[in-house]
C-alpha cells in the first residue's frame, strides 16, 4: 500500500487529535468543568501563581466534600499574559469549550474591562476581583465580585481617620492614573460627608523619582492626618522615606499599598505606624484564620489577597451551582445574588443587586514592620 | 527660603543621576555617531547585580568591583553583538539594535528576578544629615560628589592623557585616526566599556533612592536623553549642566506650579530647546559635525 502525502497528513492528525478529543467525550459528563484565566506569564506571573494556589486550595476543598451536583469539579487554567488582549484571547479560548459551566477573571480592573463585552455575549457567570466600581455598575449582568470595590476603600479611610483617630484636617495624596483618581475622589467626597473636607488633595505622576514638592506641600498644609492612594510600591516606598526624612510624622491611613508586603519591605521604618486598608487580613475572622493556615500548609508561604479572592470565588461558586440544582448560568446567577451572610476569608458575602460582594474593609496597622489586623468596618450600603 | 535650599538640594541631586547617565549617552554618541537606546538599562542590569552580590554576603565594597566589572563585560558582549556587526550600515539599524538590546536586557532580569522592586542599601549608615531647615540625603551627596569627581576624571582622560586624546580623535574622524594608527574598533569597544561601567555607576549609586526595579532605568534614560540634547548632543559639558539643569527645573516646576505635570516641565524646556537653539547650550561641535 502507498501512502500518499495526504493520507499521512490526515493520519497525523487524527491521531494527534484523537487522545485530546475522547479526553474532552470522557470529561463532559465526568466533572464541572470552571475556566480561570489567570497570568501565567508576564510581569503578575508571580501572584498568577498565588492565585491558582487560591483556587486550588478551594477546589480541594469543594471535590473532598463531594464536589458539585454529585461530580468532581476540574479547574481548566488559560494564561491571560497580564495583559488585555492576553485576557481577551484567553476568554475566548476557555468559552469556547461549551461544558464549562462559569469562569474566574481578573483581579486587575482593566483586564475586566477588557473582557466584559465578550462576557455578555458568552452569558455565563464570570468571578472577579478587579475593584473598580464601575465594573459591576454598567449592565453587565454576569460580573460578580469578590472583593470589596473603591468607593468601600474611600469611606473606610475616612471612617477610620474620622471617627477612630480623631482627625479632620486631612492631606490626600494620591496618583493620578485611573486608580489614584478615583480613588482620591472617593476619599475626598467620604471626608466631605464626614464634615471634614481636605486641606490638600495633591496628585502626582507614576514612576516619580523625588517627592519632596508633594512632601513640603503636606507640611504646609498643616494637615493632621494624611490618606494616599498610591498605585507602585516604589513611588510609596521613596514618598515614605522623605516624609520621614523631612520631618512630616502625622498619622497615616492608604489604599492596600501602604500595607503591600512589598512596600514594607522597600520602605522599611519609613512606613512604621501606618495604617492601611486591606481586604484581606488573616486575624480578621475565624474564616480567614482557617485559610491562612491551609494555605501556609499547602503552600509554606503567608496568603494574602491574591489567593483569598479566587479561594472564596471557587467556594461561593461551588455552593451556588449545589444550591441551584442546575448549570444553567441564569440559575447559577441567581443562586450567587442570593448569597447572603456568608463567611468568607475576605469577609462577610452579601451579594446585592450589582454583584458586590463585599461591603467593607479591614483597617490594618504597621507594627514595626508587622502588618496586625486593627477592626473590620462595613457598610450595609 | 529654607523650602527654595530644599528644593534646590534635591533638584541638583536628582540632576547629578539624569547627568551620570546623559555621560553614557554623549560618550557612546561621540564614539560611534548613534544614540544607544539601551544606557538606562546599563543602570538597571548593574543595579540588580550589585542586589544579587549583597544578597550572597559579600562585602559591600567587593559587590561593587563585582558589578562595575561585570557591566564592562556587558559593554564587551554589547559592543560585539549589537554593534560591531552593523558598524558598516546607517544609524538607523544600530539604533534599532540597541532598542532590541534594551528590550532583551530588561525582559531577561525580569524573567530571572521578577517583577518585585528590591531594596539596595546605600554606602552610609547615617540616612543623612540635618543641616539648618534643609535635610541633606547622605546619599545624594554622594551623587552629587561623583558627579563632581567625574566631571574632573573625564576632562583629565580626554585632554590630557594619550588614549583620551586618542578617544576623542577617532569619535571625530575615524578614517583619518585610522590613517594615523588608531585601532578604530579597539577605541570603540574602550567607549562601549567605559559607558557600560558609567550607565552602572549611575545605577549602583541611585539604586538605594529610587529602589531596584525593571523599570528604573528607562524612567532615568529618558530624561538623561532630553538632558543630553539641552547640553548639546555629543558634549561632555552640556550633559552635565543639562542634567543638573533638569532636575532643578522640575523641581522647582512641581513645586510653584503643578506636581501632576512634573515631567511636562523637563519635556517642556527639551522643546523649547529644540525650537530655538537645536544645537543645545554648548553645542559647536555638533555643528562642526553636521
Amino acid at each position: 500500500m502507498k501512502l500518499t502525502r495526504r493520507e499521512f497528513s490526515a493520519g497525523l492528525a487524527a491521531g494527534l487529535a484523537a487522545p485530546a478529543l475522547m479526553r474532552g467525550a470522557w470529561a463532559q459528563g465526568a466533572t464541572i468543568k470552571i475556566g480561570m484565566c489567570v497570568p501565567v506569564t508576564g510581569p503578575a506571573a508571580e501572584q498568577g501563581l498565588w492565585a491558582q494556589n487560591g483556587a486550588k486550595l478551594a477546589l480541594a476543598a469543594v471535590n473532598k466534600a463531594g464536589g458539585v451536583l454529585g461530580k468532581q469539579v476540574e479547574l481548566v487554567i488559560e494564561d491571560d499574559q497580564t495583559t488585555n488582549p492576553g485576557i481577551v484571547l484567553a476568554f475566548s479560548k476557555l468559552a469556547a469549550q461549551s461544558d464549562i459551566v462559569a469562569f474566574l477573571g481578573s483581579i486587575r480592573s482593566t483586564q475586566v474591562q477588557a473582557m466584559a463585552p465578550d462576557v455578555i455575549k458568552v452569558g455565563k457567570p464570570v468571578m472577579i476581583g478587579g475593584t473598580n466600581p464601575d465594573l459591576t455598575h454598567s449592565g453587565n449582568p454576569w460580573l460578580f465580585r469578590f472583593r470589596p470595590n473603591d468607593n468601600y476603600s474611600g469611606r473606610v479611610i475616612a471612617d477610620y481617620g474620622v471617627n477612630t483617630l480623631g482627625k479632620k484636617k486631612w492631606a490626600i495624596v494620591h496618583s493620578t492614573d485611573a486608580f489614584g483618581t478615583a480613588g482620591g475622589k472617593a476619599l475626598t467626597e467620604a471626608l466631605t460627608k464626614l464634615g471634614a473636607p481636605p486641606v490638600l488633595d495633591q496628585g502626582y505622576a507614576n514612576q516619580s523619582q523625588d517627592f519632596t514638592p508633594v512632601v513640603l506641600a503636606v507640611k504646609q498644609s498643616g494637615a493632621d492626618v494624611l490618606g494616599t492612594y498610591f498605585t507602585f510600591e516604589n513611588d510609596l516606598g521613596i514618598f515614605a522615606r522623605q516624609l520621614r526624612q523631612l520631618g512630616v510624622n502625622i498619622p497615616w491611613v492608604g489604599s492596600p499599598s501602604v500595607v503591600a508586603v512589598s512596600s514594607t519591605k522597600l520602605a522599611g521604618p519609613a512606613l512604621f505606624g501606618t495604617y492601611g486598608v486591606a481586604d484581606f487580613a488573616e486575624d480578621s475572622s475565624d474564616t480567614a484564620k482557617a485559610f491562612g493556615k491551609a494555605y501556609r500548609d499547602a503552600y509554606k508561604t503567608a496568603p494574602d489577597n491574591q489567593s483569598a479572592w479566587p479561594y472564596d470565588a471557587i467556594t461561593i461558586l461551588s455552593a451556588a451551582i449545589n444550591k441551584a440544582g442546575s448549570t444553567d448560568p441564569n440559575k447559577i446567577r441567581d443562586a450567587i445574588l442570593a448569597t447572603q451572610k456568608f463567611a468568607g476569608a475576605e469577609g462577610e458575602y452579601n451579594f446585592d443587586k450589582n454583584g458586590d460582594g463585599l461591603h467593607g474593609y479591614n483597617v490594618v496597622k504597621n507594627d514595626k514592620g508587622k502588618i496586625v489586623y486593627d477592626k473590620h468596618i462595613d457598610f450595609n450600603d | 527660603m529654607d523650602l527654595v535650599l530644599q528644593l534646590l538640594f534635591t533638584g541638583i541631586g536628582i540632576g547629578a543621576v539624569y547627568a551620570l547617565v546623559a555621560l553614557g549617552f554623549v560618550l557612546i554618541f561621540r564614539a560611534t555617531n548613534v544614540v544607544n537606546f539601551a544606557q538606562g538599562e546599563f543602570s538597571m542590569v548593574a543595579a540588580y547585580l550589585m542586589v544579587v552580590c549583597v544578597e550572597l554576603g559579600l562585602p559591600y565594597w567587593l559587590s561593587f568591583v563585582i558589578a562595575l566589572a561585570g557591566m564592562a563585560l556587558l559593554g564587551v558582549i554589547f559592543n560585539l553583538g549589537v554593534y560591531y556587526p552593523l558598524r558598516h550600515r546607517t544609524y538607523l539599524p544600530v539604533i534599532i539594535a540597541t532598542i532590541g538590546a534594551s528590550i532583551l536586557l530588561s525582559n531577561s532580569v525580569l524573567a530571572i528576578y521578577g517583577p518585585q522592586p528590591q531594596v539596595l542599601q546605600g554606602w552610609f549608615d547615617t540616612p543623612g544629615i540635618q543641616l539648618g531647615p534643609v535635610y541633606l540625603d547622605s546619599q545624594y551627596l554622594l551623587i552629587i560628589g561623583v558627579t563632581i569627581l567625574l566631571v574632573l576624571f573625564n576632562f583629565w582622560f580626554f585632554e590630557k592623557t594619550l588614549l583620551g586624546k586618542k578617544l576623542q580623535a577617532t569619535s571625530q574622524d575615524k578614517e583619518m585616526a585610522s590613517l594615523l594608527g588608531i585601532s578604530v574598533s579597539t577605541m570603540i569597544m574602550i567607549t562601549f566599556i567605559y559607558s557600560a561601567v558609567l550607565g552602572g555607576l549611575a545605577g549602583i549609586l541611585v539604586a538605594p533612592v529610587l529602589f531596584v526595579s525593571i523599570q528604573m532605568g528607562s524612567t532615568i534614560a529618558l530624561k538623561a536623553f532630553a538632558a543630553t540634547i539641552i547640553g548639546g548632543f555629543g558634549d561632555v559639558a552640556g550633559a552635565i549642566v543639562g542634567g543638573l539643569a533638569l532636575g532643578v527645573i522640575e523641581t522647582f516646576g512641581a513645586a510653584y506650579i503643578s506636581v501632576p505635570y512634573k515631567d511636562g516641565f523637563a519635556f517642556l524646556v527639551l522643546i523649547a530647546f529644540l525650537v530655538f537653539r537645536p544645537q543645545g547650550i554648548f553645542g559647536e561641535r555638533v555643528a562642526e559635525k553636521a
